[in-house]
């Protein structure tokens, strides 16, 4: 296993960075607005003009994609880091007080994973009206407990460790040693368990936009897109290619970052798989 | 009935585990193979039953009931499991399926390989478990092995290993993991099950006592090396190899014996370390200049066979 | 044992508690008035009065929490808003669809994941495990509606083997069966990638263990030991994940039956949103978050009746 491991890293990065290359570019240049209707050109083979062709509205491809990746992009990042940054603070919490307050944590967090994501952000689409910030507030809520059980499990073992004992010898705050020792000692399996929920996060908000309850015409999305191709399937099947391409992309780009992280720094570290 | 001709064991790395060994047992024989840690003994045995552990490069010959079995023919080796020669390990928790019922497991080979239906292995379990001295052996049947102690979990891998009536029972220290009392009868229980069964032994130890007791010929193991062979009683009272010498000197007395073997002066060099010569040079008291380079011949000796240069009654 | 028991069980009825507040709270209490919600902002005061009224929304927000949850653990989930009858009697028309798709898919899932998972440990490090493994870490990364299209695409639309979706009813056996084909298989190849890896890893944890070169010694043969003594120990790490599947096979289920318009409990759950049929879809928020909850109960349950010691540890 271990002779994979960089193999593992390194095919995770490159397609992460492509997809992310993909996502920013996206934000200052596309070859065409990803908006941009030409209903002339509708299905457009793949050309020198429109690299993959073009869709039912003559819409470009690649334009679609690269906005998409943006798109998906900008989900993960913000509802990752809002349940991680949560998520973290929580369990940073529990470790240090312990007692009742990590009780009630931690078994709050348990209830965290009675719903699965994907369930998660369909009651919220239901009750608040679908788009794409219910999929982030449902995905970073939805994170919330996974950070802090990662976070507690990993701080719990640092607060055993000498110098945290010297630390509070010399009467520094709970406060204080959690910021300066602890926090900077769990950095691995938190970024271990965001690299990995990034992939997550990728999947339910594509699924949710597939299902119409995330990004609502005419934002750019994979799953939206893909949702789209469905209707067209006899007609034009590789309208259906792409979208699902991208998506596999990133998140078999994370996943294997996330995994390969995870091996080189604690092989126990506890997994989520995506919902 | 099983023999090994210059049978040959080496490390993915190219060490030698063990080296050009001739062995053969004949029916009935009871041998014990003694050594320190190290020194190749579970390698030899499990080359004897074709389960080398993979990545270990074996060479040389094994032959089976007078048939050529290559190590890596899996099929061939599974026909004679059991049957032909069985082999019991030793540490006899480990050893045994948690999940599974004693009766169940010693059943299992029956089932297998013999056709039995589910009652008459029972029945035959039962009989086992009786023969291997397991008291209470109904009431033991529906146990599981976290129920029994270690003196018992070891006589139900007894009772498993005869289950087809093999020719050979390969014993791999089977007693190391028990205490004193208990190894005692393990021993025992081993000699009559051979002496009933017709049933050849190999039994593997450091208790170079509970050799002498078990076993009439022995095979003296260094350093992947067969050093010294002969009768038990012969070669142990009158070593001709300085490393059998060094063994017997370095024994406790009988008194206070302990069941982990002083070492001779020195370690036991690691593979990669080992002498081309004779693998006991540099530890050996009446090295030769040629003992290091030059790889001793067999001689006879007045108790057997010996690998040395320079065999004989000396001091070590 | 019975501790045990007793213990598990409160700790499952609080987890269900807890997560109906937490579906009740998020569908009536935190959006605000769920009149405005049903009828939309263009509705008259007087309508929304009216709908209130006759949902009894009027009522304060800890009585109508008790009203819930008291029809429900006596089987009345309410009326449905859109379809104008009883929630539960939807639910009981729709259920035996849902049921099959996820017995099926579950079933082959766990077929496809212990046959790939012990093959890849029986050839570890050889090619057949690397294949494996590759498949298995695409089939994380696959969204299940996407291959659920690509299937489309090959055995409906190129090869016509298959219908592309809807459901025939129960009435003509094997025309249901035809059309729960694609669905389970799309179910099960995502969900078994990961129960493969950790099939996988579980065997070969077992397999350095001493009992597995005792049946080895015995001259058993591999796929026999594979099976017999091998699996069966690896079964605790597999069950708890075969358990937080059932999380990933209720959203599964729910997504694949809006792929394949299969009329059952997801699309239900869809159609109700669409309609903004709150009750109903509260009441299937509920049951599927009750199944997720159920299954990891029963997964701690079931660890007492695979290890014989845990029995003996627990009496
Ligand atoms: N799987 C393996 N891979 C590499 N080297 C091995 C392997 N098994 C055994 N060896 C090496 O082969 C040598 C002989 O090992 P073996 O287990 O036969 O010794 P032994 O005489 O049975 O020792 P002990 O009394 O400790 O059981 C040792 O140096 C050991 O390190
Ligand atoms: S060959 Fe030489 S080194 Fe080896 S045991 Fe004999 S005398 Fe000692
Ligand atoms: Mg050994």
């Amino acid at each position: 296993m271990n002779a994979r491991l960089p193999v593992n890293i390194l095919i995770g990065a490159a397609l992460v960075a492509v997809v992310m290359f993909a996502a920013l570019l996206s934000a200052i240049w596309t070859p065409y607005p990803y908006a941009g209707i030409d209903v002339a050109n509708k299905f457009a083979a793949p050309s020198g003009a429109h690299w993959l062709g073009t869709d039912q509205l003559g819409r470009d491809l690649v334009s679609q994609l690269m906005a998409a990746a943006g798109n998906s992009m900008g989900v993960a990042v913000v509802a990752v880091g809002i349940g991680c940054s949560i998520g973290t603070a929580l369990g940073l919490l529990a470790a240090a007080k312990g007692g009742w307050i990590e009780e009630l944590i931690m078994r709050l967090s348990d209830l965290g994973f009675a719903f699965p994501a994907l369930l998660f952000a369909i009651m919220l689409a239901a009750a608040f009206g679908p788009s794409l910030s219910m999929v982030v507030i449902a995905i970073a809520f939805i994170n919330i407990p996974t950070f802090a059980r990662v976070t507690r499990a990993a701080a719990n073992q640092i607060w055993r460790r000498e110098y945290v004992f010297a630390a509070r010898a010399a009467g520094m705050s709970t406060f204080a040693i959690s910021r300066d020792h602890i926090l900077p000692n769990i950095a691995a399996p938190v970024i271990v368990q965001a690299t990995i929920e990034f992939a997550v996060a990728i999947l339910v908000e594509a699924a949710l936009s597939y299902l119409g309850l995330g990004a609502q015409p005419p934002e750019p999305s994979w799953g939206r897109m893909l949702a789209e191709a469905q209707t067209l399937m006899y007609l034009a099947p590789q309208l259906a290619v792409w979208p699902g391409l991208c998506i596999v992309t990133a998140v078999l780009g994370f996943g294997l970052l996330g995994d390969g992280l995870r091996d080189i720094s604690d092989p126990r570290l506890a997994r989520r798989r995506p919902a | 009935m099983i023999a090994l001709h210059n049978l040959t064991v080496r490390t993915t790395g190219g060490h030698v585990a063990v080296r050009g060994a001739d062995l053969a047992i004949q029916p009935g024989q009871r041998l014990g193979v003694v050594g320190e840690s190290g020194s190749g003994k579970t390698l030899l045995a499990l080359s004897m039953i074709g389960m080398v552990p993979e990545g270990l490069q074996v060479d040389g010959q094994v032959l089976v009931k007078g048939e050529t079995i290559a190590a890596d023919d899996e099929r061939a080796w599974r026909r004679h499991r059991a049957r032909t020669m069985a082999m019991i390990f030793q540490e006899p928790m480990a050893a045994l399926n948690p999940l599974v019922r004693v009766g169940d497991t010693v059943a299992e080979p029956l089932r297998l390989h013999l056709g039995l239906d589910r009652a008459a292995a029972r029945k035959r379990a039962l009989d086992l478990f009786e023969e291997t001295g397991i008291p209470q052996a109904r009431r033991r049947l529906g146990q599981y092995p976290h129920e029994l102690s270690g003196g018992q979990r070891q006589r139900v891998l007894i009772a498993l290993a005869l289950a087809c009536d093999p020719d050979l029972l390969i014993a791999d220290e089977p007693t190391t993991a028990l205490d004193a009392q208990v190894a005692l009868r393990i021993t025992d229980l081993l000699v009559r099950l051979s002496q009933d069964r017709q049933m050849a032994l190999m039994f593997i130890s450091h208790d170079l006592a509970a050799v002498s007791r078990t076993t009439h010929d022995i095979v003296v193991m260094y350093g992947g090396d067969i050093v010294e062979r002969g009768q038990t009683v012969r070669v142990l009272s009158d070593p001709a190899h300085p490393y059998t010498q060094g063994l017997l000197a370095a024994r406790p007395s009988l008194m206070h014996r302990e069941r982990r073997l002083p070492t001779i002066p020195g370690t036991v060099p690691q593979l990669f370390a080992l002498p081309p010569g004779c693998r006991f040079a540099g530890r050996c008291a009446r090295e030769l200049p040629q003992c290091v380079g030059t790889r001793p011949p067999v001689v006879a000796t007045p108790t057997g066979q010996a690998a040395c240069h320079l065999p004989g009654a000396g001091q070590t | 044992m019975s501790y045990f028991l007793a213990r598990r069980i409160a700790g499952f009825v609080l987890t269900l508690w807890a997560v109906s507040i937490v579906v009740f709270a998020v569908m009536n209490v935190l959006p605000g008035d769920p009149a405005l919600t049903i009828l939309g902002l263009d509705s008259t005061d007087e309508a929304r009065a009216a709908l209130r009224e006759r949902l009894g929304l009027d009522a304060p927000v800890v009585q109508r929490y008790l009203a819930w949850v008291g029809g429900a653990l006596r089987g009345d989930l309410g009326q449905s808003y859109s379809f104008g009858v009883a929630v539960s009697g939807l639910i009981a028309e729709r259920l035996p669809l849902t049921v099959s798709l996820a017995i099926s898919g579950m079933t082959l899932t766990v077929c496809l994941a212990l046959v790939m998972g012990l093959t890849a440990a029986a050839r570890h490090g050889r090619a057949g495990d690397w294949a494996i493994m590759l498949f298995s870490q695409l089939g994380i990364a696959v969204p299940v509606f996407w291959l659920s299209m690509l299937l489309v695409l090959l055995f409906a639309v190129k090869l016509r083997w298959l219908p592309p979706g809807g459901f025939p009813g129960w009435s003509d056996p094997v025309a249901a069966a035809r059309a729960l084909v694609l669905p389970t298989v799309a179910l099960a190849l995502v969900q078994s990638a990961v129960l493969a890896r950790v099939t996988r890893s579980a065997a070969l944890e077992v397999m350095r263990l001493d009992f597995v070169r005792t049946a080895r010694a015995s001259g058993f043969a591999p796929g026999h030991i594979m099976w017999r003594h091998v699996l069966p120990n690896a079964l605790v790490p597999i069950v708890t994940i075969v358990g937080l599947q059932f999380a990933g096979l209720v959203t599964g289920t729910i997504v694949i039956e809006n792929v394949f318009y299969l009329p059952g409990l997801g699309r239900l759950l869809f159609q109700s949103i669409a309609n903004r049929d709150l009750v109903t879809v509260q009441a299937l928020v509920m049951l599927f978050a009750a199944i997720v909850v159920t299954a990891n109960f029963l997964v701690d349950i079931a660890y007492v009746l695979i290890d014989p010691r845990l029995r003996a540890g627990r009496a």
